[in-house]
This record gives C-alpha cells, structure tokens and sequence, in this order.
C-alpha cells in the first residue's frame, strides 16, 4: 500500500515536471537569425534583368534636387543679382540664411551647397555601384549592353562633377565604390577628370534622341557638359580653352538633333517633353516625381487663386528690380519670365492682388513686393510639386556657348548673328532683336550699385565697365531663374566685384562655397576651403 | 490588556465591545489551567480585520492563520504561552495568552522591513536588499484622474521623474529615471506587469496593487536588456488562497480645464492697436467686426468618469481575482476624448498539497477615440491656429460657411474640427499561463508562457468643407490603417533556497525568450462623390485613378534570448550579498555581436544587527548597501546591422516611371549592444521605533558603446549615417529619501514623506577608434518656420539639453536684438551669425524634490502632495514667435511691452537668449480629502469610503508659459512648443467601498 503510494507520489511528481517542462519545448532555442519580410537586404538580393534600370536610376534620381528645397536653384541663384528672398510677412528670415546667400556671407552649415554636395555625391557613389556591380558580373547584361551602361554612367558622373567643380571646386575625386576614405583633389584636377573622362566616353555613347534617351545622358548631353566645362575653364582651370567650345558645341549643331524652339515658353510649359531644344531634361512629375517645389518658394499664397492650384504657395523670393529694369520693353521675355502687375483670379478674372517692382529693403518686404518667376507653366490643379521637366541642357545654351567663344576670341559679328537668331523668337520686330557684334563686347546694362529702401542708388560701388557685360545680359534675359547666374556672374567676373540691392562685394574667395561642417567632421582627408 | 484597551475601543461598535471585554478582563484573572483554547480578531488600526495572518505560539511550531473575519482559534501547548501575531507590512507583536480571548491591534509597519520586496524574478524581503529598490504601496498613490500607472507615484521615489506635459486623454506621462543615459534609447523604463513586459497601460491604475521600482544596476542587470532605464515592477491586485469573497468597487467623476490660458489680443484689445496706430500684415489685417475667443470656441470643460470593479475569493486551493474597468475621458478640446475598457482574469489553482500551482491570467482592453491627427489624437496644429487667429474675425461668414481667409498657415480651428472626422480602436490581449512546481527540498521549477497581442484601426477624414479642399482642392481626403502586433515571451527558472544555521542562502537559474513581430498596412485617397461615406468606402474616390492615393504595408520581427542566474546570501541578518548574471542576445544586433554579459552584484551591512549596535535603542534599521551593474540597450531598430535595398522613387525610363533600387541603410555589423555600468552606494536608516526612516544613495554611471546615428563621409558611405556605438555619458546623483511621522495619536496621523534627488549629466565622448568626429558635437531640435534654426548642441564635455543660440542682451532704438558674442562684443542681430552662438541654458532639472503629506483624522484623510523641479530652463516657443508686435499673426499681449525696458521689438522672429526663461516651479500637485463611513454606518459594505480630489492644482513659478513641465525627452528637452496640447487641472469626486 505503501509502496502504491509512493509511485502515484512519483507519478504526480514526474506529470507536473513534464507539464511545466513542456511549456518551453516550442521556446528552449538561441537562434537569433533576423527574419526580414518588407525589406530586401543586400546580402540576399540577386537582381533581375529588370531591375537593371532600376539600379542605373539610382544615380539619375539625385539630379531632382536641383529644383527642390534648398538646391541647385537656390545654390546658383540668391548668390546672383536677379533672386532675393527678402523678410516678409510671413517670415522668411529662416536664421538669417537667405541674408548669408544675398550677402555672400555663409557658413559652413550653410544648406544649398551642403545640399549640392549630398546629391552631387550621391550620385556619383551610385554611378560608381552600378559600375562595380557590371565590371563584377553582378547585374546580368551582355558585353555590349555592359559597355554602353558604363560609358552612360561615366558620363552621368561627370556631369555630377562639372556641378561640384563649380560649387565647392577642391571636391575628392572617387571614380570606384569602395571603402576608403576619399582624398581631396584641386579644383583643377577635377576639371581635367571631367574632361579626361567625357573625352574618353563620347564615342560609346548614344546618339539616338528619343523617347528611350529623354532625360538620360547621350553623345549630345556629353558634349554640352564638355562645352560648358570647357567655357568655364579659365575660373576652373587658369586656361581658356574657346576653340574647344566651338568644337563641342558644332558636334552638337551639325548633329541636327535640336533645333531653338518657335515659342520662347513651351520651352518650359508643362508638356516639354517634346520640345526640340531639351538636350539634356530632368523630369519631374507631380504624382511620380514631385521634388520640384521653387515655385511654391517664388509664388504667393494667393497665386493658389490666380492659377487655380490645389496648393498654397509660400511667397518668399523675387526679382531684384535693378535686373528687371535691364529688359529692353519690347522684349517678350520680360513677360514671359516675370509675373508682373495685377494678379487675375483663373475662376472670375478679378484682382487677386497686385505685385509690384519695388522691394525696399532685404529685412522688410511686403507679400506684393518684387515681381516672382512665372516662366515655368503653373497648370491648373497644380500643386506643391510641378510637372514640368527642367530644361538642364538646352540647345539655346549650346548656340550661346558658341557665340560667346566666338566673341571671346574676335568673331563678334559672327556671335551677334547667333544672339539675333535666339532673341527673334522673343520680339515682334526683327529690328528690336537684332544685335551687333560691338554691342555685345559693351558693358553690361545693369545699374549695379546697391539700393535704397527708395529704390534709388544708394551706392553705386565697383562702376568699371564688365568686358562683354552685354553678352552677360543676353545669358540674363534668356536664362533668367534657370539655374546659372551665379556661374555666369562669375566668369563675367561681376559676381566678386559689383554691388546690387543691399549686396556689396566681399572678395575671390566666394567663388567657391566651402565645404560642409558635416563634411569635414566625417572626413579627416578634407581641408576647408581657402578663405573661410 | 490595559494597553491594548484604547486600540480595540478605536473600532466601530466600540459600546457593545466594551461590555464585552469588562466581562472578558473578568474572566482572565480566573483562568490559569495548562493546555489552553485562545480565540480572537485580528484587526488593523482602522478596525478592518485582518485574514491571513499567522499567530504562532513562541519557540513552536504550533500555529494557525485567521479567517476571513480576522478570527482566529487555537490550543496553546502550555499556560501563559507567549502568542506570536504577524502579517505582511505589519509589526510583529507578541502577546501573552493569560486569556481565553486575546484580540489584537496590528500596526503598520512603518519601515515595512519584513515587507516583501519585487525584485527581478523573485522578491525579497525589504531587510534583505542590497541595491537600490523603492517601493509604493496602492495606499500611497496619487489619486484622482491618473493618466497611467507612472502618475500613480509621481513624485513618490527619489530620482524618478514622472511628468505629464501633455493634456491629451490618450497620452500618458514621461518618466526619467537617474538621468538620460542614452542618445537613442530615450529615458523609459522596462515595465513589467506581473512579471511580463507590458506598458504602463497594460492594467488600468486602479487595479493595481504596489509598484515597484529597481532603480540601480545591480537591481536591474537581471533584466540585462532595457535594465538602464530602470524596472518598473507593477503587481496587480491579487486574491488569496481562504480569502472570503468580495467585490471592490472605485470610480469617480472628474472634470478637466486648461491649466492656464495665454494671454493673446482679443478683439477689444486689437481694436485698441488698432486706434494706438499699430498696422499689421496677415492674420490682424484689419478689424473683421466680430469678438471671438478662439480657444474658448474649441475648448470645453471635460467631464471623465471612470468605474473599476475587482472580484475576490477563494478557497484552500483556488483563488480567483476578476476585474472590469471602464475609463471615459474627455479631452479638454472638442473631439478630444478617449473610452476604454479593460478586463482582467487571474485564476491560480494548486494541487498535490499546494505543490503544483497553476495560473491562468487573460488581460482583455479596448479603446476608442478621436483622431484628429489622421492616426494620432489631437492634432496640435489646431490649438496653435486657435491662439494666433485674429480675434475680430467670426467662426462662420453670413452664408453659414467657414470664414476662411487665405493667409499664410491660417486656417478656422473651429471648422478644423468640426470637418474632420477620425476614429482610432485599438485592442489589446494577453493571455498567461504558468506552472509551478515545489519540490519540497528547497527547490522550486516555473514556466511561464504570455502571449501578448495589440492591434488598431484608424479610420480619417476631411470633408468636402475642409480646407483641405476649400483651400486645396482635394474634394474630400481619406485614409484608413491597420497595426497587428503579436509577441511570444516564456520563461523557465529554477529557484533554490535554503538555511544552515546562520547562512541563508537563494539560488536562482533561469532562461527567457520572447519575439516580437509588427505589421501594417494603410491607404488614401482624395476626390470622394459624397461626404456621406467619411472614410468607410475608400475605394469610391477618384483619387486613386488621379495618381493621388497613397498605400503602404511594412512587416519586422525581432528576437531576444536570454539565460540568467542568480545568487543572494545572508550571514546571521548581518551580511548580505547578492550577485546575478545575465547573458543576453538580441536579434538586431550583427552577426558577431549578438551576445552581451551583464552582471551585477551588491552587498550589504546590516549594521543595526551587530553586536555594538545592541544598546542602540534609539536606532530601529541601520543598513549600508553597495552594488555595481552592467545592464543594455538594446537597438532602437529592426535590421540596423544588415544593409538594405529599397525601392525608392520613380525614374522616367523609356516614357515610364520606374523605382529606382537604392541602398537604404549602411550595414554595420559591428553592432552591438550599448552598455551602462552604474555603481550604487546606499544607506537605508530608521531611528525612534521607524517613526524617522529614509535612505540616502549615490550613484554614478556610464553609459558606454552608446548607439548613435553617426554622421560618416559619403561617399564611400552610401548614407550620411551609420547607427554605430560610438558615445560614452555619464551620470552622476544623489537621492534622498526621508519618511517622517511627526504625529501618531489614537485620533490623528500625520506621515511626511519628502524627497531629494540630484543628476548632472555629461557627454564624455562622442567618437570612438572607428568613428571620429572632426568636431566634438552636433546640433539636435529646430524651431520650425519661419525662424528654422536647431535650438540645441549636444557636445563632448558638457551635459544634454544645452541650449545654443544667440544671446540677447540689449535692444537698439530701432528695435533690434543687441547681441552678445562669446567674445563680448556686441554686435546688432541682423549682424550675428551662426558662429555668435553660445551656451544658453540647459532643458535638464539638476535637481527633483517632493514632499508628500499624508494626514488622517479619526475617519478622516487628507493627502497633500508637493513637488517641484530646480535649475534648468525652457525655450519659451510662444513668446518666441508671438511675442512680437511684426508678425502676421495675433500676438501675445505682452509683445507690445518695451523690451529691456527701451522700446518695442522690431525685429524679425528669432532664436535668443530672451526666450529661454527659467523653469524652476513648486507645484501642489496632488490633494485628496477622503472620508470613511464609520463601520456602523454601513450595513451592505465592509468599507466605503467617498474623496475628492484635485490634480495639478497650483504651481509657483517664474515660467510664463502655460506649464513648467515641458517635454524632457530626447535631445531637446525643454522646447516648449507652439503646437502643443496644453496640461489640465482636475478635479475629482471619488467613492470606494468593499462588499
């Protein structure tokens, strides 16, 4: 009996054992393996024939900074004379950093060229991928196809370069992906890796302009980029190099690829796509790519009104008023590019409100002061992000390039026939837009000087005649808000010495923003450029 | 017996009592025999008996424990034995049985140093401990419209700060424990609910029983993982084996305003301005004929009710304890409100003579509330539009529309709400089950498994009279999203203990794993045919075909697996030891770095217990304690270690847009865990019987291999940041705790509890050998447009929450910040630059105090609770951006005061020193005034007892905000932000009653 005891004893031991033991079978382990599900990790990816694009728009994407917050934009243009984001109403002091940019008085926190710089290498490094992943088999292409992607991307990167070599010009120089810390290069030497490297890549590069190269960089985007390397060389190199120039861009002429386009604006309407200027476009779009938003920083909030858009614009910048009195007035391109006047409602046609020219001081503006950008199409329902594609390279800019050089260089009838032929389209008289040569080696027609809150010169500083200053002009009318003026500026050598609204010159060394705080801190091989 | 007298005649019935014991006291003088029959009750001061207490006859093993009624009855083995009456957070007392009856009064343990004590899988007895472990008892909590389980003891245990910045009925508090000891790992505490991880929501406040809170590395380094923070130990109210049934019954009703108003221009005073001359631009254009209070058209007085209800009982083998609450709170601001409703069931069972022990525990809860913010609560952006619109304009124009005008970020706050219609419902489930068995020979095996889920809906949306189509066209916007969380977490230990002769001695070995896994999904879209669908038929707007629909879904898991050991030993109740390890791994971490040992060990001096301390008479506790430990952090996200693709935006290829491929994380296998090691060095005392008692501790810890987003050079980095371990902090501080009874009278009691608690905090490094930073800090917080500057520096060598900005000494006539250089020179800040910026102040309190009251008299009790914060500032964001007579919005009344006592400001919104204003504050936080019935007053209860109660009642400072306590978290403590939900005083009227 006893014993019968004892084992029921044992028997109820052993159940409560197994049962308290048994709640830790599904458990009792030390795997600790990551189990991923809405992520691809590098490591367990092997890509498809069809996500070949997808890897090369790596390095494409990062281009659509530069008509985003803080961008390219922003970076070539509040330095210049025309773009001034003073204080308003509703702000826009935003610590002062649109007052730096006007002044010419950043730091190395300062965001546009830190911005240029994240992109900028951004896309190089992913240029860079896509070139190791081919040259390592790790993306299945043929031998043909790896060739042409890697000309492509070279050329890509290069043109990633010829924005560095302006903006920061002491940038490193990386041509692989991998895990050394990059080396700074002179601003020479990435001028001449630029050169080496479009050189090199032009012949294995596409000619086709289509459909299936919009947007893409082809033999003629290439050679526009060589070009404009080649017409800054003197700031970035110490040579001039004009005869080049003309070569790069008669490749592009005798092509026969491009043509000016009839009508000034469907340069940048929403539809450009088809335009026949676009040599080199960035697209955007507003549902899929929608980082355009420099018209919501140029247009008011009750533009929203005027062009019947589903949002609120923000009413910070404006044009400086010395740059619009320089327009000659039969110029359609006055219109064309400024919103100017009484602003109409798109539902009833009445005043919404009305801008005006003055703007009196960069601490103290009304919403209405200074006339705002209206050159790229604002269609109806249009909203923080704009759909029209960036004309980056365009054909117009080739013939200038030509024209300049040949200016440059004693031909200035023949530069004069080619600036008649871009300003016919944007005037009704061919008298008004014919131009001579010894007209464009004059001096700029820009009353430089800084303003007073009247609107008066209050003074006039550096008064010495700009060499080609018209010429200067002509890249203004045509070019104005594209993105450039801080690089023309300075090759017309305006940029370090005139005044203009409430900026006065502060020396060489501005040609260059420096190098990022961040920058520096993460990369010991860095040395902050010279001046700041 | 004489003695004994006045406490027995403390009871209800006191008349019938008395009679009964003359005859008693009559009786004793007659009994003297040998073997003798002892009965009685067993009641506390307040008369409530006792069940459970065990009375002992002396130097024996006889004994018996008493009833539901607090009865008890037994045979003494010899005349004039010596009885033994002890129970859990009471005195032991010993009294002689010369009486066939012998009724006793326990007194509460003022030191409760037999009390037990939660510590990491176990308790422990509060004599035992040797690191730094506070506890609250439900009786000492904080009372009243509790946001969670933290408010419960806000300002109870030295170096916790609790906080409730925000007046948000879905928000809960902000606890910081000992400082910040991480950059990313933030300040919150483990919090475990019965011994499970859980949050301080997981049951509601009034049905829990005491919290415990382990405060130093050594306590904690048993949970090794998330130990830094601190352990919140929450243990529910529980039944007990014979415990006779009852029902509990808490609820109150509270009503909520704001806590204080900003005084912005109202339509009288911008008329005045007006007729002064003044002109503005934007909101205050022009004088719109009507008189509105903005933030009263939006704000209400909120009414709160909450109910809970706890069922107990149980037999020689089973208990049950079951409990329903219901929680309806309304928020201050219209659509604000959150309903919730949480049941809980706890069932042990035990069988083969109470050795197998089995509980089975479901937590069930469900919330409802308005989400205005498309997902989250309250959308702030509307108190901000409601304090900056001009006060002349009406709520509607003459057409019954929302007057709406447009202006920069300016939109009617009141069609804000009034349009948008948004529902978030959450569920919450737990299921526990575990098993135990006791071996006989001291050694005792558990299982515990809990499985743990969490999900929500959320529904959101703008109507067609929304701006969000009457200024953007949207013709109607939705969304709709969906979170599932299910986690798994089991637990196996091993307890060992046992005594010989003078040594007593507990072992402990145990292994833990939990996994956790999250999922989602959700869509939008815009352009609806009718506004009679709100959100419910997402599929009938044309957004989607438009382009203008968004979706996404996302689903992550992640691991922890732990072993752990434990050891304590105690010689003679003098010298104490425990030691712990615990090994620890973590999914999230690189594949060579998954592991982490975090030991911890303390001991202790009883030095009370000594033999010169004998004749000490005045002296009841003297302990010295001391302890070091190591405890983690675990990564802060999913797959930090591993590097990543993703699908990123579109590219147009070939006149279609594609996704590009892109990296999106750098990988660094190097991971690892982030580790505090934290010395601790206590002293528990207690002198006059307990009636003086406290602890002093010290600590100092430092975080190492702290995980931060490390900026590295792109290229060859495809990202700007690495999370790596790179940061070392430390943490240095005192903390005080004094427990005092100034009064202890038959009628009234008067207990004091006051604390101290100091931190310093300092950012030893923030490179390492891999990462290192050029400079020694970055820039953390931002003041938003349009002034949109970071507002803090996080720098070696000096402490989190520096504010850095321009310091303001002066004004020019003109109106213009005059600015102090770092070099003393002044300069106008039109002229200033970023280089102009300096230390401003520090959004960090160097010091928490607290002083707790509690009082009673005869039937009556008043708590009074005091608290307050020291030395540190607060970015003050309202006066920043409206005390300013050149803004387009309405201002704050006070932007047209001379600045500096010389002019009126005109300059444009910055970021000064002006701002930062000192946020030191004496808060009367908490008073209760309670009343219980006298026991013959009431025939269906056993208790019943009626209070009222305020919360946040006054504060005392020089802040001119709405509340000193403002955010703390994070690495811009102290913005006190335009966009905020202002905190709220309450006022509750509450019963409790037990039948």
């Amino acid at each position: 009996m006893k014993n019968i005891r004892n084992k029921v004893a044992t028997l109820k031991t052993k159940i409560s054992i197994l049962a308290v033991c048994a709640l830790f079978v599904p458990i009792g382990c030390t795997d600790l393996e990551e189990e991923v599900f809405s992520e691809v990790t590098e490591s367990s990816f092997v890509p498809s024939e069809s996500d070949i694009v997808s890897v090369m728009a790596s390095a494409y994407t990062p281009m659509r900074y530069v008509m985003g917050w803080q961008g390219w934009f922003d970076l070539q243009e509040e330095p210049a004379d025309m773009f001034i984001t003073p204080t308003r109403p509703n702000g826009w002091d935003d610590g002062g950093t649109y007052k730096r940019m006007h002044f010419h008085e950043w730091s190395s926190t300062q965001w546009q060229p830190r911005n240029t710089w994240i992109n900028c290498f951004n896309g190089i490094n992913s240029a860079n991928r896509v070139i190791l992943q081919i040259e390592s088999e790790q993306l299945p292409v043929s031998a043909e196809q790896a060739t042409s992607i890697i000309s492509e991307m070279r050329a890509l990167r290069a043109l990633y370069y010829s924005m560095l070599v302006d903006s920061h010009g002491n940038v490193p120089i990386i041509a692989s992906y991998g895990d050394d810390l990059p080396v700074q290069s002179s601003r020479e030497e990435v001028y001449n890796f630029i050169v080496n490297e479009l050189t090199e890549v032009i012949p294995s590069l596409t000619e086709t302009v289509d459909t299936s190269t919009y947007g893409r960089m082809t033999k003629w985007a290439a050679y526009h980029v060589l070009a404009r390397v080649y017409l800054n060389s003197e700031v970035y190199a110490g040579t001039t190099n004009w005869d080049k120039v003309i070569d790069a861009c008669n490749e592009i002429i005798d092509s026969g690829a491009f043509q000016l386009s009839e009508s000034y604006s469907d340069i940048f309407s929403t539809d450009n796509e088809s335009n026949s200027e676009l040599v080199f476009a960035i697209p955007y779009d507003q549902i899929f790519a929608g980082q355009w938003n420099a018209h919501m920083k140029m247009l008011l909030p009750d533009h929203r009104l005027v062009f019947g858009m589903q949002a609120q614009p923000w009413g910070g910048s404006s044009c400086n008023p010395q740059f619009i009195d320089s327009y000659s007035p039969t110029d359609k391109r006055l219109s064309d590019t400024w919103l100017m006047g009484d602003q109409l409602s798109a539902s009833d046609g009445s005043v919404v409100m009305t801008l005006v020219k003055e703007m009196p001081s960069i601490y103290d503006c009304d919403f209405t002061d200074g006339f705002r950008c209206g050159k790229y199409e604002i269609e109806p329902g249009a909203t923080g992000g704009l759909s029209v594609d960036f004309p980056f390279l365009r054909y117009t800019d080739v013939l200038m390039m030509k024209a300049e050089a040949l200016l440059r260089t004693g031909s200035s009838d023949e530069a004069a026939a080619i600036v008649t032929q871009v300003r016919a389209r944007s005037f009704d008289d061919l008298a008004d837009a014919t131009v001579t040569g010894a007209e464009l080696e004059g001096d700029t027609t820009v009353q430089y000087g800084t303003l007073a809150e009247d609107g008066t010169i209050a003074d006039a500083g550096d008064q010495a005649t700009v060499p080609y200053g018209r010429f200067l002009d002509e890249l203004g009318w045509e070019f104005a808000g594209e993105a450039r003026r801080r690089t023309d500026l300075i090759r017309f050598g305006v940029y370090q010495t005139k005044s203009w609204y409430n900026h006065t010159p502060k020396g060489d060394y501005t040609t260059i923003f420096p190098i990022g705080l961040e920058e520096l801190n993460t990369n010991s091989n860095l040395s902050q450029n010279p001046g700041y | 017996m004489i003695k004994l007298l006045p406490k027995i005649l403390w009871g209800p019935n006191c008349l019938t009592k008395r009679t009964l014991l003359s005859s008693l006291c009559f009786l004793i003088v007659q009994v003297a025999l040998a073997q003798q029959e002892v009965s009685g009750t067993i009641t506390d001061q307040q008369g409530i008996p006792i069940s459970g207490a065990t009375v002992m006859e002396k130097n024996t093993t006889n004994g018996v424990v008493s009833d539901f009624d607090g009865n008890y009855t037994m045979t003494t083995t010899k005349a004039d034995a010596m009885l033994v009456f002890s129970y859990l957070g009471f005195k032991t007392t010993e009294i002689p049985a010369n009486s066939s009856t012998v009724n006793v009064v326990l007194q509460e343990d003022l030191e409760q140093l037999s009390e037990v004590v939660v510590i990491g899988y176990g308790t422990q007895k509060r004599a035992d401990v040797t690191s730094s472990v506070a506890t609250v008892k439900s009786e000492d909590f904080v009372q009243g419209n509790v946001k969670d389980a933290a408010q419960l003891i806000q300002g109870k245990v030295a170096g916790l700060s609790v906080s409730a910045p925000s007046g948000d009925p879905t928000e809960g508090t902000q606890i910081s424990l000992r400082g910040t000891s991480s950059i990313l790992g933030g300040t919150n505490p483990l919090v475990l609910v019965d011994g499970v991880p859980g949050s301080l929501n997981t049951v509601a406040p009034e049905d829990i029983a005491s919290i415990d809170v382990l405060k130093d590395g050594s306590a904690t380094a048993i949970y090794g993982t998330r130990g830094t923070n601190g352990v919140i130990i929450i243990t529910t109210k529980k039944g007990s084996n014979d415990m006779k049934s009852t029902i509990e019954y808490n609820g109150y009703m509270s009503i909520s305003s704001i806590a204080n108003r900003l005084n912005f221009l109202n339509a009288d005073e911008l008329r005045q301005k007006f007729d002064e001359g003044y002109t503005f631009n934007g909101a205050n254009l022009e004088d719109f004929g009507s008189n509105t209070d903005w933030v009263d058209e939006i704000t209400r007085d909120a009414y709160s009710q909450v109910h809970n209800l706890i069922f107990r009982g149980g037999n020689a083998t089973s208990n049950m304890t079951a409990s329903l609450n219901y929680r309806d709170l309304e928020g201050i601001f219209l659509k604000s409100n959150s309903e919730k409703y949480t049941a809980r069931v706890s069932g042990n069972h035990a069988m083969f003579d109470n050795r197998l022990k089995a509980n089975v525990g479901i937590i069930l809860s469900e919330q409802m509330y308005n989400a205005l913010g498309d997902g989250t609560s309250f959308n702030p952006y509307i108190y901000r539009q409601a304090v900056i619109r001009n006060p002349t304009e009406p709520v509607r124009d003459v057409d019954g529309n929302w007057y709406e005008r447009d202006v920069y970020f300016y939109d009617n706050p009141v069609g804000y709400i009034e349009e948008t219609i948004g529902e978030n419902k959450l569920r919450n489930t737990r299921l526990d089950f575990s098993l135990s068995y006791d071996f006989g020979d001291h050694v005792t095996l558990k299982g515990l498994y809990t499985r743990k889920g969490e999900s929500n809906i959320r529904g959101f949306y703008q109507t067609k009279n929304h701006v969000s189509t009457t200024k953007n066209g949207q013709e109607g916007y939705a969304s709709r999203g969906t979170d599932d969380y299910v986690g798994n977490y089991g637990q196996f230990t091993l307890d060992y203990d046992n005594t010989f002769g003078k040594h007593k001695v507990t072992g402990l070995v145990g292994y833990n794993y939990e996994d956790n896994t999250n999922e989602g999904f959700y869509a939008t879209n815009r352009r609806f045919p009718t506004d009679g669908f709100t959100y419910n038929n997402l599929g009938s707007g044309q957004g989607l075909q438009l382009g203008e629909a968004g979706m996404g879904s996302y689903k992550n898991s992640d691991k922890l697996i732990a072993f752990f050991s434990r050891v304590t030993y105690n010689y003679d109740d003098r010298y104490l030891l425990m030691a712990s390890i615990r090994r620890e791994g973590s999914s999230r971490f690189g594949e060579d770095n998954k592991w982490g040992n975090f030991p911890g060990i303390s001991l202790g001096w009883r030095i009370d217990q000594e033999s010169f301390a004998e004749d000490w008479d005045w002296l009841s506790n003297l302990k010295l304690r001391t302890g070091f430990g190591v405890t983690g952090i675990n990564a802060g996200a999913n797959y930090q270690a591993l590097s990543g693709l993703t699908y990123g935006s579109y590219f147009l290829n070939n006149g279609q847009w594609v996704r590009e491929l892109v990296p999106s994380r750098n990988a660094n296998p190097d991971l690892r865990w982030e580790k505090k090691e934290e010395f601790n060095v206590g002293l528990d005392f207690g002198i006059l019987d307990g009636r003086i008692n406290g602890s002093i501790d010290y600590y100092n810890r430092t975080t190492k291999d702290a995980l931060f987003n490390y900026s590295v050079p792109t290229p060859p980095y495809f990202f700007g940041t690495i999370a790596a371990n790179v940061a070392e902090i430390k943490n240095t501080g005192l903390e005080f705790l004094l427990n005092v009874t100034p009064v202890q009278t038959e009628n009234f009691n008067w207990t004091a509890n006051l604390t101290y608690s100091t931190n310093t905090n300092e950012i030893v490094s923030l490179s390492n050998d891999a990462f290192q930073l050029t400079n020694d800090f970055f820039d953390q917080g931002y003041t938003g447009e349009p002034i949109q500057i970071s507002t803090h520096r996080v720098q070696e060598g000096q402490p989190i929450g520096n504010f850095f900005g321009l310091k303001s000494v002066d004004i020019t006539n003109d109106g213009i910040w005059i600015i102090e250089r770092p070099d003393g020179s002044l300069v106008p800040a039109t002229e200033a630059t970023t280089d102009d910026r300096q230390v401003l102040g520090n959004g960090l309190p160097k010091a928490y105090y607290s002083w707790n009251n509690t009082l009673s008299y005869k039937n009556w009790d008043l708590m009074v609770n005091l608290r307050g914060a020291l030395d540190y500032q607060i970015l003050n964001f309202s006066r920043m951006f409206y005390e300013n007579p050149t803004v387009s919005y309405n201002t704050l009344d006070s932007a047209y005061d001379l600045v500096y006592g010389k002019t009126e400001l005109q300059d444009v919104q910055r970021f000064v020193s002006y701002y930062v204003e000192d946020g030191d504050f004496l808060k009367i936080d908490n008073i209760t005034l309670g009343y219980t019935l006298p026991k013959d007053a009431i025939k269906f209860a056993e208790t019943f007892r009626i209070y009222a109660s305020g919360l946040n009642l006054a504060t005392i400072t020089d802040y001119k905000g709405i509340d000193p306590e403002v955010n703390r978290e994070g690495l811009a403590p102290g913005n006190d932000e335009r966009d905020k939900y202002p905190s709220i005083t309450t006022f509750s009227l509450g019963i409790n009653f037990t039948f």
